[in-house]
């Protein structure tokens, strides 16, 4: 099965990048995802020796497909969607269908995109990038910068000044380096409506991943998780899933100096 | 902070080898469709880059800001010292052993002042006692910062709020763990909380190092007013006080003065009060019977039933009925002015014959505080201090 990942890198002063990269994978089996990670060095065993520490040449080359099953996402109530009256039209795509009028979401969908989500966390953490969990959910407060804190990165979950991205300079008083990747916990605020850091994070084209719940418009996010993001034990899942996909990158960005 | 500076320059060098990502970088360019390419890109930032010295342009901006203040610094500190050798000189002192304390002394006496505010006033004094302490800085060569907060833009204020939640939770975990043991028994304890109250905005400012609005404020207060209210908050009584300052008033009573000893060894202690026009002394005797002197009768000296009262009133509260005497002399104008004062006197007297928490009851009573009430004067055009004459029309 040939799948094409486009990631969109981008920077504050206008640069961008665009790299599209074909990989030959199998993402329904992770078995077979692992063999291939084992095979493909043999392969490369020829070209330079910088050509096998690259990681973009591995469909999953930090084992972040490793760290979740489809039936923890169950456990988690990550299926539970809003009621079918708020149902976003953009998310149709995402959803299996409606019980008891409220949607539940296709997890087959989310466990694929929640890996490319992780997969692309693990790539920037490798490289040392800056990665912000955001929230705006009084109730969950605490898991995200807890998580936050363990991953060694950084957290948003109170109220969000605005301009803090694109007038940086003034709110943090001098020239600040912004984040390289901004994870959203929830892309909604507690007033029901889209939070500022969506946008503004395209303005100043910020990759973005968000976990978008029924009600929600994944349009300007980068990397759309459709899920539940209201319940605490669903909260929980990713952002331990988060944190591990860091720690796992970081811990490869650690590896390749000494080898 | 010079200091930190050197750490930091030395670790600019220690990371020398280290590529910087998101620097700008000439081969992040080129767009490239084939994976080969894309990779060997990204190995040339690898490798090649790694040889040269790369500063985020943050850092490169804090630390250009940093020398600007510090020359400032440093041009304050050499006036400073010229100003000391002038005024060591005036004085007739040895220039090199001219203390900051005689610095003042000779401000003082070459340039006397009378305004009020001792702010006002002239002052020499060492620049970093004069110009506020800056953050240092808070991010590193790659411009990353150190704190989870940073994006908050209030780091040390969130990260205030992120503690007291953690400690929440643990508070709530120690009581889930009593309740399944099946103890209970643990009085809610507020009392450590009398006579103090919450700091003022302007401390919690000047500890956080970051201006805090109103609303960040009373937020700060009503979680901290929860977390004490907490069933077991004893158990971070001392993370509480920090947050907690001394009421002024609740310091002028409590320093009570020592009980002292008369011929036949008996706790004794006095005090002279006021009220409208009159002032007395009292002495409270301990290990007495209740006997009480006024000006050499006992409490009939007062006629009326409201001015015994008076008398009885603070005895009572503190439950000291019967359990010492009183000798009181009064003199001054009016029996309710004598009574008063008395009153007062005898409340203060008490305070040394009982316990903390009893004093904070007797001071909330309003046994403990002056009245300030007076007779309040004629007002000419009028028949007394309010009362006006009767309005007849022409």
């Amino acid at each position: 099965m040939i799948r094409t990942i486009t990631n969109r890198f981008s920077w504050k002063f206008g640069r961008c990048l665009t790299q599209t990269c074909s990989i030959t994978s199998d993402t329904s089996h992770c078995q077979n995802a692992t063999a291939l990670k084992v095979n493909q060095p043999t392969e490369l065993k020829e070209s330079e020796l910088k050509e096998i520490t690259n990681p973009l040449r591995f469909p999953d080359y930090f084992g972040v497909r490793n760290l979740f099953r489809l039936k923890d996402l169950f456990d988690a109530k990550v299926h539970y969607g809003h009621k079918d009256g708020t149902l976003h039209p953009n998310m149709k795509p995402y959803i299996f269908g409606s019980r008891l009028g409220h949607i539940i979401f296709d997890l087959d969908k989310t466990t694929e995109l929640l890996q490319d989500a992780l997969n692309f966390t693990a790539h920037i953490a490798y490289k040392g990038g800056i990665i912000l969990f955001v929230s705006h959910y009084p109730q969950h407060t605490l898991t995200v910068e807890n998580a936050a804190k363990e991953a060694g990165e950084y957290a948003h979950a109170r109220e969000w000044d605005f301009h803090l991205l694109t007038n940086s300079e003034k709110i943090y008083k001098g020239v600040t380096r912004l984040p390289d990747l901004i994870i959203m916990v929830s892309t909604l605020n507690p007033q029901m409506q889209e939070h500022t850091a969506v946008r503004d994070a395209a303005k100043m084209c910020i990759p973005t991943i968000g976990i978008v719940d029924s009600n929600s418009n994944p349009n300007l996010i980068t990397y759309p998780v459709p899920g539940n993001d209201d319940s605490p034990t669903a909260v929980q899942l990713y952002c331990n899933l988060f944190r591990d996909a860091i720690l796992l990158g970081k811990s490869k960005k650690s590896e390749i100096p000494s080898s | 902070m010079a200091a930190l500076r050197e750490v930091l320059i030395f670790n600019s060098k220690c990371f020398r080898g280290v590529r910087s990502y998101f620097c700008s970088s000439p081969a992040f360019q080129y767009s490239s469709l084939s994976p080969n390419n894309a990779s060997s890109n990204v190995q040339k930032l690898d490798f090649e880059e790694s040889d040269t010295k790369r500063i985020s342009k943050a850092m490169k901006s804090y630390m250009e800001r940093a020398k600007i203040h510090d020359n400032f610094i440093k041009e304050q500190l050499h006036q400073y010292n010229i100003g000391k050798r002038h005024l060591a000189n005036m004085m007739g002192k040895d220039p090199e052993f001219f203390t900051q304390h005689d610095v003042n002394e000779a401000i003082r006496y070459l340039f006397p002042s009378g305004l009020y505010d001792p702010r006002a006033r002239p002052m020499m004094k060492h620049p970093d006692e004069i110009y506020p302490k800056r953050k240092a800085a808070e991010f590193d060569m790659n411009g990353r910062p150190f704190h989870s907060l940073f994006y908050t833009s209030k780091p040390n204020y969130y990260n205030l709020l992120h503690d007291l939640a953690v400690k929440f939770k643990q508070l709530d975990n120690h009581e889930d763990k009593m309740i399944y043991r099946g103890i209970q028994d643990q009085q809610a304890s507020e009392l450590f909380l009398f006579g103090t109250d919450w700091v003022s905005k302007e401390s919690v400012e000047s500890v956080l190092l970051e201006s805090l609005t109103d609303s960040q404020y009373s937020n700060l207060i009503k979680t901290m007013e929860r977390f004490a209210q907490h069933r077991y908050a004893v158990r971070e009584k001392n993370f509480i006080m920090q947050f907690r300052h001394q009421l002024a008033a609740q310091t002028e009573i409590q320093k009570i003065p020592e009980l002292m000893r008369d011929e036949s060894n008996r706790p004794f202690t006095t005090f002279s009060a006021r009220r409208k026009r009159s002032n007395a002394t009292v002495k409270v005797i301990g290990e007495g019977t209740g006997l009480i002197s006024i000006n050499g009768e006992d409490i009939l000296y007062f006629k009326r039933k409201q001015d015994k009262e008076q008398i009885i009133f603070p005895l009572e509260f503190c439950n000291m009925l019967g359990k010492v005497d009183v000798v009181a002399t009064c003199e001054g104008v009016g029996m309710s002015g004598r009574v008063g004062s008395i009153r007062l006197a005898i409340a203060m007297c008490l305070r040394c014959f009982v316990d903390a928490e009893t004093i904070e009851r007797m001071r909330l009573a309003g046994l403990l505080s002056y009245d300030p009430r007076e007779r309040e004067r004629k007002k000419p055009g009028q028949p007394g201090a309010r009362e006006k004459f009767t309005w007849k029309k022409r």
